[in-house]
């Protein structure tokens, strides 16, 4: 209970924008003698909880999906990561399903749809695409690059 | 199964890159063994995503010119300034600095007064690069024509003036197309139109209107008028052209394409296509990087954690709620995105120190 009551004290000193907050917490961790930092966290969690912005987060599932028939919604991008993502995506062989769609060319927003088999999960199926993709840009730059050292090693 | 096929017809497995033409303003290539959408990509982040440098801010103490305060920042703007090695500057927005500084800001001044009776012309040259700058390259005006003189400001006559200071910042093309480093881009595939992605016009025939044969006078350099004009590319040498009454293969999709790279002078344009496919990396490694950190995302969100770097305590109260999320989240990872998760909070304040 004393540390409930603790919690509340500090809330209400977010509340006068007092810039002390954090120290409220620290003392907690001092008598706790070594305690790990983590557990703190969760006392943190609880206040900053409500107040904090979801907004910024970049990728969001949409609603009504599965694990292995998911939306996402990419903010800040377009066709440029969208049809790339999309085409590698789709060459994954657990991958059924793979679109992308800009919904309104006026908000910065991009959709993507995965459907995969059983045998993988959506989100794994995105984060595999991002990071093959990653790969091929790896691969592709470094080809550009030696193609580029041999031309100039032949004009000169 | 597709994977073997791909290993059966193409001789070099994987993306190949042939160079055709370079130099210090173009770069001419065929990227082979890539998908439509990975090029159109890599087209349009060289066009568009490229970060330079570009006066972006114009402070004008004196103008006494015939052009209009407006005319002259507009032509300002579109000076090219030197942005090789770029990465040393940060964008403005997640500098550290209140306003600007000479992390994220290159200054650039000028002043100009006509005293003789003949029109004085002020040039790029004139611009005075501000020493405060990551190395002594960046900013400085591209100057490529054999006079040393660079781009045309204005025309004074006797007596005008112009006092200018000038505040250069990182931007990219999506933004402004001042910052554009790519003067133009083309990108071409299918030079035979095999695959019908284009719906080529003509009157009554086809080939008697597109192909060999047709007289055209040649208007430039010298009219002429050229009999065999070819109205196609000069890539379609280089591709196998469609046997007579080939059916249409509508299996067949696009494998070559031919990019022709024109530098706008800023970086060099071997250059734009390294930092283009870096920045398309950056793109990835940004959202892999979001997914990692909210991996529940239809679920529990986890809620603000411990900064991990300052497990020690101390900066806490000094820091007011900045995290070192917010610096990292801002720099690279997440490209143009001002504000992340952590950036903004709560407790009011913590935003002015960031940007």
């Amino acid at each position: 209970m004393p540390s409930a009551t603790k919690t509340r004290d500090s809330s209400a000193e977010d509340a006068n924008m007092e810039d002390i907050t954090p120290p409220s917490a620290q003392p907690v961790v001092d008598s706790q003698e070594g305690g790990d930092p983590m557990e703190e966290d969760g006392e943190d969690n609880e206040l900053g909880e409500e107040e904090e912005e979801e907004e910024p987060q970049r990728v969001r599932i949409l609603p009504g999906s599965t694990s292995t028939a998911a939306s996402f919604e990419f903010l800040k991008e377009g066709h440029t990561l969208g049809n790339a993502l999309r085409y590698i995506i789709m060459k994954n062989p657990d991958v059924e399903f793979c679109a992308y769609a800009i919904p309104h060319p006026s908000e910065d927003k991009m959709n993507l749809r995965i459907q995969t088999y059983d045998t993988t999960t959506a989100t794994a199926a995105l984060e595999k695409g991002l990071q093959d993709l990653e790969d091929l840009c790896d691969v592709v730059s470094e080809e550009f690059w030696t193609q580029r050292e041999n031309f100039m090693a032949a004009k000169h | 199964m597709e994977y073997d096929t791909m290993m059966m017809d193409g001789e070099s497995l994987g993306p190949s890159v042939k160079i055709s033409a370079a130099d210090n303003t173009h770069v001419d290539f065929e990227l082979s063994n890539v998908d439509l959408s990975f090029a159109n990509s890599l087209r349009r982040v060289i066009q568009a995503e490229v970060p330079t440098i570009a006066i972006d801010l114009v402070e004008i103490e004196a103008n006494t010119s015939v052009l209009a305060d407006e005319f002259i920042a507009h032509r300002l703007g579109l000076i090219p300034l030197d942005s090789r090695e770029i990465d040393q500057l940060n964008y403005t927005r997640d500098c550290d600095c209140d306003q600007s500084c000479g992390k994220c800001t290159v200054t650039l001044t000028l002043h100009a007064k006509c005293s003789s009776d003949e029109v004085m012309k002020v040039y790029a040259r004139d611009l005075i690069v501000g020493i405060d700058r990551p190395n002594n390259h960046i900013g400085n005006p591209i100057i490529t024509d054999p006079e040393g003189q660079g781009s045309l400001i204005a025309k004074l006559r006797k007596g005008q003036e112009l006092k200018i200071t000038c505040i250069a910042k990182k931007g990219i093309a999506k933004e402004h197309a001042k910052w554009a480093p790519t003067a133009a881009v083309g990108f071409e595939y299918d030079p035979h139109n095999k695959l019908h992605h284009l719906d080529l016009w003509y009157e009554t025939d086809k080939v008697s209107e597109w192909s060999v044969g047709i007289p055209t006078i040649r208007l430039f350099p010298p009219p002429r008028l050229t009999a065999g004009y070819r109205p196609k590319s000069k890539y379609a040498e280089w591709e196998e052209p469609p046997a007579e009454g080939e059916p249409f293969d509508y299996d067949a999709v696009p494998n070559r394409f031919y990019f022709e790279v024109e530098s706008a002078g800023m970086i060099e344009p071997d250059a734009i296509i390294q930092e283009g496919i870096k920045e398309l990396q950056r793109k990835l490694a940004g959202l892999i990087h979001g997914l990692g950190e909210n991996d529940d995302m239809n679920g529990d969100y986890d809620g603000p954690r411990s900064p991990d770097g300052i497990e020690g305590g101390a900066p806490w109260q000094d820091q007011g709620y900045t995290t070192p999320y917010a610096g990292a989240g801002n720099t690279s990872a997440w490209g143009g995105g001002g504000a992340t998760a952590y950036g903004t909070t709560p407790y009011g304040n913590s935003g002015s120190a960031g940007w």
